[in-house]
């Protein structure tokens, strides 16, 4: 481990566990709503966001072999 | 340590430091580093990186005991936090909470999230620092957790309350805007809202009383993996959604202009024929709105760099760009009559907007609708933005509103009573001054207009 080159703030490494809970109850609840919302049949789906999510997707190559296709 | 020719910004990390050579570069690791790099190596981690496009190429040149030197991919044009519209920043903060969950997936853990280590290439966000991968420790917090609030964080939050103008702060604050400033801020309501409250009022608390703890008493708290993961994944999501709240003033704004059908597409041919005969590799846009004009252009340039002072029109050319899927694309935010300076240690941390477009060299420079913006709003005289242009490149595409033109008109009449002051603004005047710096080639009247277009070639 490197000696650390900047001040991660002692404050900033003591409250992440408190962070972590109540994200964890974001996540928790986020996740509840959106079920409902499924079974509901409420969702929707908006196909035209720029941004994916989070999973980086490790076997499929699939992006590159589009592009290497064009 | 450095006895290459260290960058100027490659200092902080005492893992290793980049440098130029023969105009590649060149990243020299340092032996406390070659275990990670090894591990980072050998396990495939930086190949599935390179593979999905997130972290910048390298490949190895040198090995021995006391130093490994790598070679990366260059990046022709490198673009700051502060440059980037409302999206590009997102995009940013987004790729590094991305990355740092793949680190944790895989045994590893981003030591930094400055802002700095992205940069925009072909079209996508993508990480710089090769070096900034360290070995997670089980149930440690996450150390660039803070940095990543300071540089990604609050400034998106700030943005999505204040405008997408505070994003320019970090100009100021090179490293991150400080928590204290965030919270007061913020509007008091974002103190209910928990995820907000927690990662900024209360970190900006807890910051505070920790600050005075010179002695080191304070123990630091253990946090799970999937406890870390939850701060991750929720922060990725909040941002993910985050919007700003202002309407774009100059998003539609060709459905505004004072062009005809006509002379617009006039205007776009005109423009094709010049680039087309010039055949550049690389141009700049200065003033490039959303990008239209050269979207237009039927010519492959490999680097389109389209800048713009207004940061909706910048995003809006952003999103075009995503959803067309544009490699040679490059937008950002650049202030004319404020371009970015060189800032940071020895003010040589992160360069100059006119130093970085002088090593991009572009074949040609397009000022569409720009001039008298710079003369009668910014009340530049010719001779001045003669010389401005003269330094960017060979080429020089210029349109001209005469006088007479509307928007000529608006400006004038915005200056009241010191409407005479501008009567230098003539086409007469123009072309003596720039004549100064350059030779008209070409000079092209757009029918149906007041709008004059000039093809000028600097003077050597």
């Amino acid at each position: 481990m490197i000696t650390l080159y900047f001040d991660p703030g002692l404050g900033a490494m003591i409250i992440q566990t408190i962070i972590a809970a109540v994200a964890g109850v974001i996540l928790f609840s986020k996740n509840l709503m959106y079920k409902i919302k499924v079974f509901l049949g409420i969702t929707k789906d908006n196909k035209k966001d720029v941004f994916d999510d989070i999973d980086i997707n490790k076997d499929s190559d699939l992006e590159n072999k589009n592009s290497s296709e064009l | 340590m450095n006895s290459k020719n260290a960058h100027s910004s490659s200092f902080r990390d005492p893992s290793g430091y980049v440098f130029t050579e023969n105009g590649k570069i060149k990243r020299a690791i340092n032996p406390i580093y070659f275990k990670q790099y090894k591990a980072l190596s050998d396990s495939g981690f930086y190949n599935d990186l390179f593979k999905n496009k997130l972290l910048i190429k390298h490949e190895e040149v040198e090995k021995t005991d006391e130093q490994i030197i790598i070679s990366a991919e260059k990046i022709p044009f490198i673009t700051y936090p502060y440059e980037w519209s409302f999206n590009m920043y997102k995009e940013a903060a987004l790729l590094t909470l991305k990355l740092q969950k793949y680190c944790l997936e895989h045994g590893f853990s981003l030591k930094d999230a400055s802002a700095f280590n992205v940069a925009f290439h072909n079209g996508k966000a993508i990480f710089i620092d090769t070096l900034s991968f360290d070995f997670y420790t089980e149930d440690s917090p996450w150390r660039a957790y803070k940095q990543f609030i300071t540089h990604f964080f609050g400034p998106l939050v700030l943005a999505h309350y204040h405008g997408a103008q505070q994003l320019k702060l970090l100009s100021n604050f090179i490293d991150g805007i400080p928590v204290k400033m965030l919270s007061s801020l913020l509007p008091f309501k974002t103190k209910l809202n928990p995820l907000l409250y927690s990662n900024i009022h209360l970190l900006a608390k807890l910051e505070d009383k920790h600050n005075e703890d010179y002695k080191g008493e304070s123990k630091v708290a253990s946090l799970s993996k999937k406890g870390q993961l939850n701060i991750i994944e929720s922060l990725y999501n909040y941002i993910k959604k985050l919007q700003l709240k202002e309407q774009s003033e100059w998003g539609n704004y060709y459905d505004k202009t004072n062009y005809t059908d006509d002379a617009f597409i006039e205007k776009s041919q005109i423009i094709n024929a010049w680039i087309k005969a010039i055949k550049p590799e690389r141009l700049i846009d200065v003033g490039g709105n959303d990008g239209t004009f050269v979207r237009r252009i039927d010519f492959e340039v490999n680097n389109a760099l389209v800048c713009d002072i207004d940061n909706n029109a910048v995003d809006f050319n952003y999103k075009t760009m995503k959803l067309n899927k544009e490699q040679f694309m490059l937008p950002f935010v650049l202030d004319v009559l404020n371009p970015s300076a060189s800032i940071g240690l020895n003010n040589k941390e992160r360069d100059s907007f006119l130093n970085r477009i002088r090593e991009f060299a572009p074949n040609v420079t397009l000022a569409l609708a720009v001039i008298h913006h710079m003369s009668l709003s910014g009340n530049v005289p010719f001779r001045n933005s003669a010389q401005f242009f003269s330094t960017f490149s060979k080429h020089l595409v210029i349109e001209f509103p005469k006088r007479n033109d509307s928007w000529v008109q608006r400006l004038l009449k915005s200056k009241g009573e010191f409407e005479n002051h501008f009567s230098f603004y003539s086409i007469e005047n123009f072309e003596i001054a720039y004549s100064e710096f350059f030779t008209i080639t070409k000079k092209t009247p757009i029918i149906n207009s007041d709008r004059v277009m000039y093809l000028l070639e600097v003077k050597s």
